[in-house]
């Protein structure tokens, strides 16, 4: 059994831990309220983009615009993965980190990587896989200048025909306990055929008037769609690596209280057998001497 | 939404949260061709915005917005504005605005002078011009429709 002053001095060090996650999780929580009521008002405009292009995607069929219908050939496909800066915060950057795998394993052709994010960063450099770009700096808070950044730098990927396909990995944030890791695709931008055709069976769209015209718009709504995707995506993945930080932090101080507990439980009972030991050595003592 | 009902409806929205969401009689764009204005069962259109005022009339009221670059909707009685930067006309702040036109146009003159790779700048100056166009169009449109001005 471990001595009396052991157990002292893991109870303390045990309590340490649990005033530090405990500091973390408070943090956390005003960060993950406050990330949260982000994404809920930067839905409108994420979901609104998106109905605009699926509009004027089944306008552009014949549209010639390679960024909407891509090329015919598909040989590389670019993969950016969106993790967070830091850790702490569960299997937050491991399950995105581990989808990406699986998605890369699934696809044939050449495959270019981007790593958003610092941990995503170090996984891909442990793992000796070549990045195409770095960027980091952005998970804690994100700013709409950084997601232009990366959109902008994504659509070059494309447009210099270093990829021709982009696909992006993000956590989507459910609820502070449940984030789930997706893949979309950024370009080509065209919507999925079956998903739209489901949607709409009739066609309201025919009566919709392009100004000045679909490819025009195309044109400038493309750059801006990759854009607020990558933007709701961020700001998803904000709110998801708060959450889990403070999920994770909720669990850790729970777990740190019961064993400081349990610890203590522990010294209680040394303590009480030294003492029911030193009654005995006492006694035993007296009646050697009185006899 | 109102579908078939004769009531207009408007939302203009931005990546950071939806600026404005209410009924309107009347709501004047300029999209790409010319400045717009839409009433109650108006025809499906698509366009672009560019940074200009947008006004919501609804009863005596008028709301101004001043807005950067972006999109425009009309379909069902709602139009959608969804722009990058919207900022009603008496929350704007002039002298920010006009910082950033200045702070836009001494960038343009400095670009020339360290000019390199020819594609990027022509990217970079147009990144600048369309800051300088907005920062424009916010101290116009606080100076046209302030109340106290």
């Amino acid at each position: 059994m471990a001595s009396l002053k052991d157990l002292q001095r893991q109870i303390q060090s045990v309590r340490n831990t649990a005033k530090t996650t405990n500091a973390l999780q408070t943090v956390s929580g005003v960060k993950f309220r406050k990330a949260e009521a982000r994404v809920r008002n930067s839905r409108p405009y994420a979901e609104n983009m998106q109905q605009m292009m699926q509009d004027i995607a089944r306008k552009a069929q014949d549209s010639k615009n390679l960024l909407l219908i891509g090329r015919e050939q598909v040989n590389t496909v670019a993969v950016a993965t969106m993790t967070a800066d830091r850790g702490l915060c569960g299997g937050f950057n491991a399950q995105v980190l581990r989808r990406t795998m699986r998605f890369r394993r699934e696809q044939e052709g050449e495959l270019k990587q981007v790593a958003l994010g610092r941990k995503s960063i170090a996984f891909f450099r442990f793992r000796r896989i070549r990045l195409e770009e770095t960027l980091s700096g952005f998970s804690d808070s994100p700013s709409y200048e950084k997601a232009v950044e990366v959109g902008r730098l994504l659509t070059g990927l494309f447009e210099e025909e270093e990829a021709d396909a982009v696909y992006l990995v993000y956590n989507r944030f459910e609820s502070a306990m449940v984030q789930t890791p997706v893949v979309t695709r950024l370009l080509p931008a065209a919507p999925d055929e079956d998903q739209e055709d489901q949607q709409h069976g009739d066609d309201p769209l025919a009566a919709f008037e392009f100004i000045p015209g679909v490819d025009e718009i195309l044109t400038d709504l493309i750059p801006k769609y990759v854009e607020t995707v990558v933007w709701q995506a961020m700001l998803e993945s904000a709110a998801g690596e708060h959450g889990a930080r403070m999920t994770a932090m909720k669990s850790a101080t729970d777990n740190a209280n019961e064993m400081a507990d349990n610890l203590t439980r522990q010294m209680n009972k040394a303590r009480q057998a030294q003492i029911t030991q030193e009654i005995l050595e006492i006694a035993a003592g007296a009646e050697a001497l009185g006899s | 939404m109102a579908n078939g009902g004769r009531q207009l409806f408007c939302r203009v929205i931005t990546p950071q949260r939806m600026v404005f969401d209410g009924q309107a009689d009347r709501v004047v764009v300029r999209i790409s061709d010319g400045e717009l204005g839409v009433l109650a069962d108006h025809a499906p259109v698509v366009s672009t915005v560019v940074p200009w005022d947008v006004r919501i009339l609804q009863g005596d009221e008028t709301t101004v917005f001043a807005t950067s670059y972006g999109f425009f909707r009309v379909a069902d009685n709602l139009v959608q504005i969804l722009v990058e930067e919207a900022q009603a006309a008496e929350e704007i702040d002039i002298d920010q605005a006009e910082h950033q036109v200045e702070q836009a146009e001494r960038e343009l003159s400095e670009i020339s002078e360290a000019a390199e790779d020819e594609e990027d700048v022509d990217r970079i100056r147009e990144d600048i011009e369309r800051r300088r166009r907005i920062g424009e169009n916010f101290a116009r449109v606080a100076r046209e429709y302030r109340e106290d001005s």
